[in-house]
């Protein structure tokens, strides 16, 4: 199945700014996370504190709903999802 | 020099939304949340625009490292308390408004009164700590709450209506904490304007709001971005879950 992933803000960095993914169906955000930390390098130390630990400033949507309050890094990935990482900026 | 009706001034806007939306303007009572980067656009352009009443709420004191982006204040304002120097910047700007200096610290005990009487809730603030307590505020008031933010050349926009859209908590569930805090004045311009826009098409009924969408402003790219953004229905703050059929939040 396809997928979008959009990457915002410092991800840009380190990484393609929109890509589409063939994922296996039964995947997960956890799956892809692994599949574009393996495809970009600096990607892991910008994204995980520690193994499957997400920094803080990470939040992941999913169709613009944030997987915190789906199920994490187990949120299932669908055909034609829209994954946009955001790292929100704090400052004023 | 004009000495023209007083409202000279917004010759140039009224075609945009007719002398009844100048009136909305002057008669909105609008929170503005921090006086800094942020708050420093949103005050010059919604004093500028005529907005009537301005609660700007802060509780720090100008600092030289401030005046990179801060342009409500100049050099002989360092040490001065923020929101009274931005009263006289603003009143030098345009008299004509009411500017309510509120010299406190935003927290669940202020909250409340900092955010009562309100129409608009406007996100000049440097922490989430504090924009959690006014997201809150706001819902519980059913006040919008305009939220903005800036690192370095990014930032963003969104606009959150309680029972029409996610609310803060929904988008950002947790503090982003930021090793270092860089910021350039010229993203506090973009993404304040932006907001201060964003007040403005509220106020006045204009134009398409910035809901259930997140505006992303890529200053090193020079390019902004919106994507669709969804309530969550678990939602420790707005409980999209604990609502009307029509959207409308129970309120216990």
């Amino acid at each position: 199945m396809k997928i979008t992933i959009k990457a915002f803000a410092m991800f840009r960095e380190v990484m393609d700014i929109q890509l589409e993914l063939e994922v296996p169906a039964g995947g997960t955000v956890r799956t892809l996370l692994s599949d574009l930390t393996a495809r970009y390098a600096g990607l892991d130390a910008l994204m995980f504190a520690a193994p499957d630990t997400l920094r803080d400033f990470v939040n992941i949507l999913k169709n613009g709903r944030n997987i915190h309050f789906i199920a994490g890094l187990d949120t299932p990935l669908d055909e034609g999802d829209l994954i946009a990482l955001f790292p929100p900026a704090a400052g004023g | 020099m004009s000495t023209a009706s007083p409202d000279s001034r917004f010759l140039r806007q009224i075609p945009l939304f007719g002398k009844e939306g100048q009136k909305k303007l002057k008669d909105a009572r609008v929170l503005l949340a921090g006086a800094g980067g942020l708050g420093s656009a949103i005050a010059l352009y919604l004093a500028s625009a005529g907005v009537g009443f301005i609660r700007i709420a802060d509780e720090d004191v100008v600092e030289r490292s401030n005046l990179n982006r801060q342009i409500l204040y100049h050099e002989t304002d360092i040490g001065a308390c923020k929101v009274e120097a931005a009263k006289k910047t603003i009143h030098s700007l345009n008299s004509g408004i009411e500017v309510e200096a509120v010299c406190r610290h935003i927290d669940e005990k202020s909250a409340g009164d900092i955010v009562r009487g309100m129409d608009l809730i406007i996100d000049g603030m440097d922490n989430f700590a504090a924009r959690y307590v006014l997201n809150r505020a706001g819902l519980d008031e059913k006040i919008p709450f305009i939220h903005g933010a800036v690192n370095g050349f990014y930032g963003q926009v969104t606009t959150l209506i309680p029972g029409i859209t996610p609310c803060l908590r929904c988008l950002v569930p947790t503090t982003p904490t930021w090793e270092k805090k860089v910021i350039i004045g010229v993203t506090c311009g973009v993404i304040g304007s932006i907001e201060a826009n964003e007040a403005v098409k509220y106020l006045t009924g204009t134009g398409k709001l910035l809901q259930n969408r997140l505006l992303l402003w890529d200053g090193l790219l020079g390019e902004a971005e919106s994507i669709e953004i969804a309530s969550s229905p678990d939602c420790t703050d707005c409980g999209f879950s604990e609502r009307e059929p029509d959207g409308r939040r129970i309120v216990s």
